[in-house]
């Protein structure tokens, strides 16, 4: 197993907070492992991920982090004001790629969220789920060694979300990407992710390693035995 | 805090002129509205004695639009140099807690103080050079810096944190997070300032063209040909049609700046808007 992200006793207090935000944080994160981390609000899940997206750095302990890393977003953060093909085309076009490269590159991402019919349409005109899929997009294209998902189906409905998770794990085992989620539901870890890591209290509380075969269905054997076990670590 | 209030003041004229125009509105703006203010202009000119029948010195309507020309001219420059100065202002102002902090208080008390206690000290100033033009534009460019400012605070801060984090992780970052991220995120505050800093203008046009109150000994051979001055000209001398025309002039390139220009904006501006 070659580790791509390494946290050694992590520490981040944020200027003007009493306390950390997290402490003491130490794990690995694997080469194409898709590892999911869950706890309460204020729990130190986000400010995690931000550590590995380089959106913070740390105030103690060392990172190991890979160059490109992509991440998503809750509210999609999409720009209004580009197309779904310019959205997708930003990171690409920050680092000086333009033209047929570009679009060939963007194009094939969109086609693999499922959302290429809508390259013309602007943010406004999607729903949720395909302003998640385009944010997908977009990390994507930059073709990352490591994709960071920020609760990004917190805000839609069922039916959406088991599509999007059949999706993400699709695209996970096409690409063979690093992935790292953060949610706040224990069936939805345990829906996509291979380790789950519990955070409380800004700490790493417990690890899971999940070992249930794919596509991860409630009524599956051993699903419900999986997320028992967190639930009752998570409600501890 | 004021600057606050003030931020907030704005934000909401952002939403409220955020509605979709509707046909009433525009048919308001382009026919009711031109037409109810040249109504009572109309009116007043002909219910009050005080003004008295036309003398002999008229000028021509063509004399009036091209006055209306210079004004527009001074208005535009003044314009285009608020917006120049305003933007850098507010980006400054919002790039950390500390600037924030320290000059959002500052530009408080510069937008608290008057335009007009200034203007002799701007007028002064700028007859040293020669150049009265320079002063007009300046004291308009002033009136409307402050407006363009504090909007576009209020919308530097209504940017979700989530657009910055992902410029960040997608590499935009100095002069291209401003070009790709903070300029195009800033244009429905940029067109709502805009309004307010150009009507502030059109306020005050009348003061910065008629520059010879502001002179020790000044005459009215020092003021700026524009529709401003030919306003108060045609006052001071009782020419009736003159005035008239002015006003109407006014209420013209108003109504048209509104109806071709903000209102096309307006629409625009939606698609650069956070839901």
């Amino acid at each position: 197993m070659n580790p791509i992200i390494e946290f050694n006793n992590v520490g981040k207090t944020y200027p003007q907070e009493k306390n950390a935000a997290i402490h003491e944080v130490s794990f690995a994160v694997n080469e194409g492992e898709f590892v999911c981390f869950i706890g309460a609000s204020g729990s130190g899940k986000t400010t995690t991920l931000k550590l590995i997206a380089g959106l913070e750095e740390p105030s103690a302990g060392t990172i190991k982090r890979p160059e490109i890393v992509a991440m998503t977003f809750q509210s999609g953060a999409l720009f209004p004001w580009l197309t779904v093909f310019e959205n997708a085309a930003l990171g690409l076009r920050q680092k000086g790629i333009a033209g047929e490269h570009l679009a060939r590159e963007v194009d094939k991402r969109l086609r693999m969220v499922g959302i290429f019919d809508f390259r013309e349409k602007y943010p406004s005109e999607l729903s949720g789920g395909q302003r998640q899929r385009v944010g997908i997009a977009r990390a994507l294209a930059v073709d990352p060694a490591v994709l960071l998902l920020d609760e990004p189906f917190s805000a839609l409905d069922a039916k959406t979300t088991a599509e999007l998770h059949d999706d993400v794990i699709k695209i996970w085992r096409e690409t063979g990407k690093t992935i790292v989620i953060v949610s706040h539901l224990i069936e939805e870890a345990v829906s996509l992710a291979g380790r789950v890591v519990l955070f409380r209290d800004g700490t790493i509380d417990t690890i899971y390693p999940i070992d249930l075969p794919y596509p991860r269905r409630e009524q599956a054997e051993g699903f419900m035995r999986e997320t028992e076990r967190i639930r009752r670590a998570f409600f501890k | 805090m004021h600057h606050r209030a003030s931020a907030a003041r704005h934000t909401h004229h952002t939403q409220v002129l955020s509605y979709p125009i509707t046909l009433p509105q525009r048919l308001y703006t382009l026919v009711l509205g031109p037409l109810v203010i040249f109504t009572l202009t109309y009116i007043i000119v002909h219910a009050y004695p005080f003004i008295a029948p036309p003398s002999g010195e008229e000028i021509s309507f063509g004399d009036i639009a091209l006055a209306s020309f210079y004004t527009c001219a001074r208005l535009a420059a003044a314009y285009a140099l608020a917006v120049i100065v305003a933007i850098p202002l507010a980006i400054l102002a919002t790039i950390n807690p500390t600037a924030e902090e320290f000059l959002l208080p500052v530009f408080d008390i510069l937008e608290s103080i008057p335009i007009l206690a200034l203007f002799p000290i701007i007028i002064m100033l700028f007859i040293n050079f020669d150049f009265l033009n320079g002063a007009a534009i300046f004291i308009l460019f002033l009136s409307m810096l402050w407006n363009l400012v504090f909007t576009l605070v209020g919308g530097l801060k209504i940017i979700p944190k989530d657009i910055y984090y992902a410029a960040h992780v997608f590499g935009i970052r100095g002069l291209d997070l401003v070009r790709r991220v903070i300029l195009p995120a800033l244009v429905p505050q940029l067109v709502t300032g805009s309004i307010l800093a150009v009507a502030q203008g059109w306020n005050l046009i009348i003061v910065a063209e008629v520059l010879h109150t502001y002179i020790p000994g000044g005459t009215s051979a020092q003021d700026l040909f524009g529709v401003g001055s030919i306003l108060v000209d045609a006052s001071a001398h009782a020419q009736q049609g003159v005035f008239v025309g002015a006003v109407f002039m006014m209420v013209i390139l108003i109504g048209l700046l509104n109806f071709f220009v903000w209102q096309k904006l307006l629409h625009l501006a939606q698609r650069f808007r956070f839901e």
